[in-house]
């Protein structure tokens, strides 16, 4: 017995009282009540919801206060739950349906408001002439939008819902499954998915070099201040990674384009960058330790687990230390002056004659020049590595790999979308691997330290045995992923990637 | 999905106003809720202002020829469907007895409202027929309501003897007082010995109300326009101890 609504958007200049009384004379209607409601939105930063078909919004009027999940196109309703106010992450829901359908969507995420609607809502039957009702209607009358129809039919009263609908087309309504979110942005100057971690710089491949390259770090400067109130503040842990992405990518750019910008400016602010994904990174690796916990727990057998719970307090515990010390250095003049001067920087127009080699070369030339030039030498260090090599030099193959990918996100514009991206797809595909062999040393020489501290702390003993347990499977994961190296690096390594490379860099 | 019969072979006990009531308790509580109204006389129709009409009548509706989904109406609350009655259905027993397997019917009819209900009360016509025969069969409780009268007492008995010749061991008998008036002596002393007599009567008993009786001129469920009494306690009472014998 699901109930399908239909919705309808009022023509902008028909009020809903205007509306009523033009269908005064054709429909029974019996007014129930009204309500003064506030409807408030709901989305993560990065709009998964909206990406994934879903609004959210809490109803609240005096009576009631419920949260609905609607479908973005359909309008119709994906669940609803009695709620008075939205928690941050989709595990403190208290509804478990609610919790279920946002859980595997928002991720470690936090819901934030996008933006708050004040309505009166009005409901009204239509009823036949047996006073029995066939129809039910919700009425929403905002300030600055048109108003919304909800139409609700009753089952076996199709006809009644069809003649009425005939009416109000006649009126003027029109039938729209747009949620009211989207105009109210619009009134803001928004629209939904405004945000996303995803490089997209558009570029003409006949642009100065110097000009071009201010143009991409002007692109991550904004990344960078758009995630770093929320930074500060811990709304989420992806803030941060967003923002590290951007520092990281600065810098690469730094450091790979060089000869563009003067060489003063490049190596100050190279240092800055360098300096600022230092400081972030204590709060990043602790935040990892958390996210992944979980799946730490999954690794050892049944019994173990709980015994891990003391690591997750001492972590949680560290993390908030490092965050604080984060937020502090971030409303610090050393992060703040520079910013500020970097972004001047790139502000400032360019020199007419720079003295640079690189400057004036089409953007395009040294995007080809510097993506090939990164490429041979990870095949020319790919190929140096045996099974006898230490980790080292696989860490810093790891980073070369890194570079290469950020030059081909910068430039992907200047390049056709299928190739670069297929391209791109082989090089994460060999990435994971040394991710994943870096990661996992890596946290298996942290966990050793972090249970020489737990030492002093007086944690159970079983703790201890338990971490014993989750470090072999770290380590044991970590030699497989260093067996398989040799695998992946050989389907990188291929006569065919090794062509596409050439051909779509090739000067 | 569980199937709940307001049966009794006496009329006026109140069996109408248990089945709409208690229909319309559940559907506020949240579950799926139907009312079939089996009676010709279409008061739980009346009750919700639906038309006691079936297209084709009760033939084409035993036929299968047409889905009983698509006779369903939609009450004025929510969760809350009512397949209403038809003058033709004073006739059931006689289409009934046309077809193979007659008793079977209405639970092969009900079969494919499993997945879309939660309760399907069946509002019953008196007398023991072959419709009853067929509610039985399709029924998990016969809930009964029984004025405390010794004439009410004897047709319970010619009831349960009824099921037990059948042998239908599926469903459960669940009598209840109707009609209480708390003012006449024979009530109360019934009230009082026949819960020795019949350990499976529940507890709660509804009362003679004026309130029950305004159902007819409100054309609503209770709850639909008094919020709170004794008769809508009564009923809730009878509702709670229902779900604990499901």
């Amino acid at each position: 017995m699901t109930t399908t609504t239909l919705n309808f958007e009022f023509p902008g200049y028909l009020t809903a009282n205007k509306f009523l009384s033009q269908l005064a004379d054709k429909a029974n209607l019996n007014p129930v009540s009204e309500h003064y409601t506030l409807i408030s939105y709901y989305d993560t930063f990065d709009w998964r919801l909206y990406r994934s078909g879903i609004i959210c919004e809490l109803n609240r009027s005096q009576t009631v206060s419920i949260l609905t999940l609607k479908n973005l196109h359909t309008g119709q309703l994906i669940a609803s739950a009695d709620l008075d106010s939205v928690p941050k992450f989709a595990k403190e829901f208290p509804s478990e349906n609610i919790r279920n359908i946002l859980a595997p969507l928002l991720e470690m995420r936090a819901l934030l408001p996008l933006t708050t609607l004040e309505c009166t809502r009005k409901f009204v039957n239509v009823l036949n002439k047996d006073e029995k009702t066939v129809l039910k209607l919700m009425i929403d009358t905002f300030e600055y939008i048109p108003c919304r129809l909800q139409l609700t039919p009753i089952k076996g009263y199709d006809k009644a819902a069809l003649k009425f609908i005939e009416a109000l087309i006649r009126i003027g309504l029109v039938e729209s499954n747009q949620p009211p979110l989207i105009d109210a942005l619009k009134t803001q100057g928004r629209k939904p998915k405004d945000y996303t971690s995803k490089l997209n710089v558009k570029l003409d491949p006949n642009m100065r070099s110097d000009l071009a390259v201010k143009y991409i770090f002007s692109y991550l400067l904004k990344a960078i201040k758009i995630n770093e109130q929320d930074t500060i503040a811990a709304t989420d842990s992806e803030f941060l990674h967003d923002f590290r992405v951007a520092v990281r990518r600065t810098r690469a750019g730094l450091n790979q384009l060089k000869n563009v910008l003067p060489e003063a400016e490049t190596a100050r602010f190279s240092h800055f960058f360098a300096w600022l994904g230092q400081i972030t990174t204590p709060t990043r690796d602790l935040d990892v330790y958390l996210l992944d916990f979980e799946h730490y727990k999954k690794s050892v057998p049944p019994a173990l687990r709980e015994d891990l719970n003391p690591l997750y307090d001492f972590i949680d515990r560290k993390q908030k230390q490092a965050q604080k010390n984060l937020a502090s250095k971030l409303k610090s003049p050393d992060y703040i002056a520079p910013l500020i001067e970097w972004e001047e920087f790139l502000r400032s127009p360019t020199i007419k004659k720079p003295t640079q080699a690189n400057a004036l070369l089409p953007i395009k030339t040294l995007a080809d020049k510097r993506i090939l030039k990164v490429f041979r030498r990870i095949i020319k260090d790919g190929q140096r590595i045996t099974d006898q090599s230490p980790p080292g030099e696989l860490h810093d193959l790891r980073k070369t790999c890194k570079k290469l990918r950020y030059l081909m996100e910068f430039f992907q514009n200047l390049y056709p979308e299928n190739e670069i991206k297929s391209l791109i797809k082989s090089l994460k595909h060999f990435q994971d691997i040394l991710g994943e062999f870096q990661d996992l040393e890596v946290q298996e020489i942290t966990l050793k330290k972090f249970s020489e501290e737990m030492m002093n702390e007086g944690i159970p003993a079983d703790t201890f045995l338990a971490m014993g347990v989750l470090i072999q499977t770290i380590d044991k994961r970590r030699r497989q992923a260093r067996e398989a190296f040799q695998t992946k690096f050989e389907e990188f390594d291929q006569p065919d990637i090794q062509d596409a490379f050439h051909s779509l860099f090739g000067c | 999905m569980k199937i709940i019969a307001t049966f009794n072979i006496k009329g006026g006990v109140g069996k109408t106003s248990t089945a709409v009531n208690l229909a319309y308790l559940a559907a506020r509580g949240g579950s799926r809720t139907l009312v079939w109204d089996l009676d010709p006389q279409g008061a739980s129709s009346y009750y919700f202002r639906i038309k006691p009409k079936i297209k084709g009548g009760s033939k084409k509706l035993i036929d299968g020829k047409r889905e009983l989904d698509d006779m369903i109406k939609g009450t004025d609350f929510d969760n809350l469907d009512l397949l209403p009655s038809d003058f033709s259905f004073r006739n059931l027993d006689l289409v009934l007895e046309s077809k193979k397997k007659p008793t079977h019917q209405l639970e092969k009819l009900l079969k494919p409202l499993s997945q879309e209900y939660d309760f399907i009360f069946l509002d019953c016509p008196p007398s023991i027929s072959l419709l009853s025969e067929a509610v039985f069969k399709a029924a998990d409780i016969l809930l009964s309501p029984v004025i405390p009268t010794t004439l009410s007492i004897r047709t319970l008995d010619q009831l349960k003897q009824f099921i037990k010749k059948e042998k239908n061991k599926k469903i459960q008998i669940l009598p209840f007082f109707s009609m209480v008036d708390r003012r006449k002596k024979m009530h109360l002393d019934i009230l009082e010995t026949m819960p020795k007599q019949y350990p499976e009567l529940l507890k709660s008993a509804i009362p003679y109300a004026s309130d029950i009786e305004r159902m007819g001129l409100e054309r609503m469920p209770l709850g639909g326009f008094v919020k709170s009494g004794r008769s809508i306690k009564a009923y809730q009472d009878l509702w709670e101890e229902i779900n604990l014998n499901l």
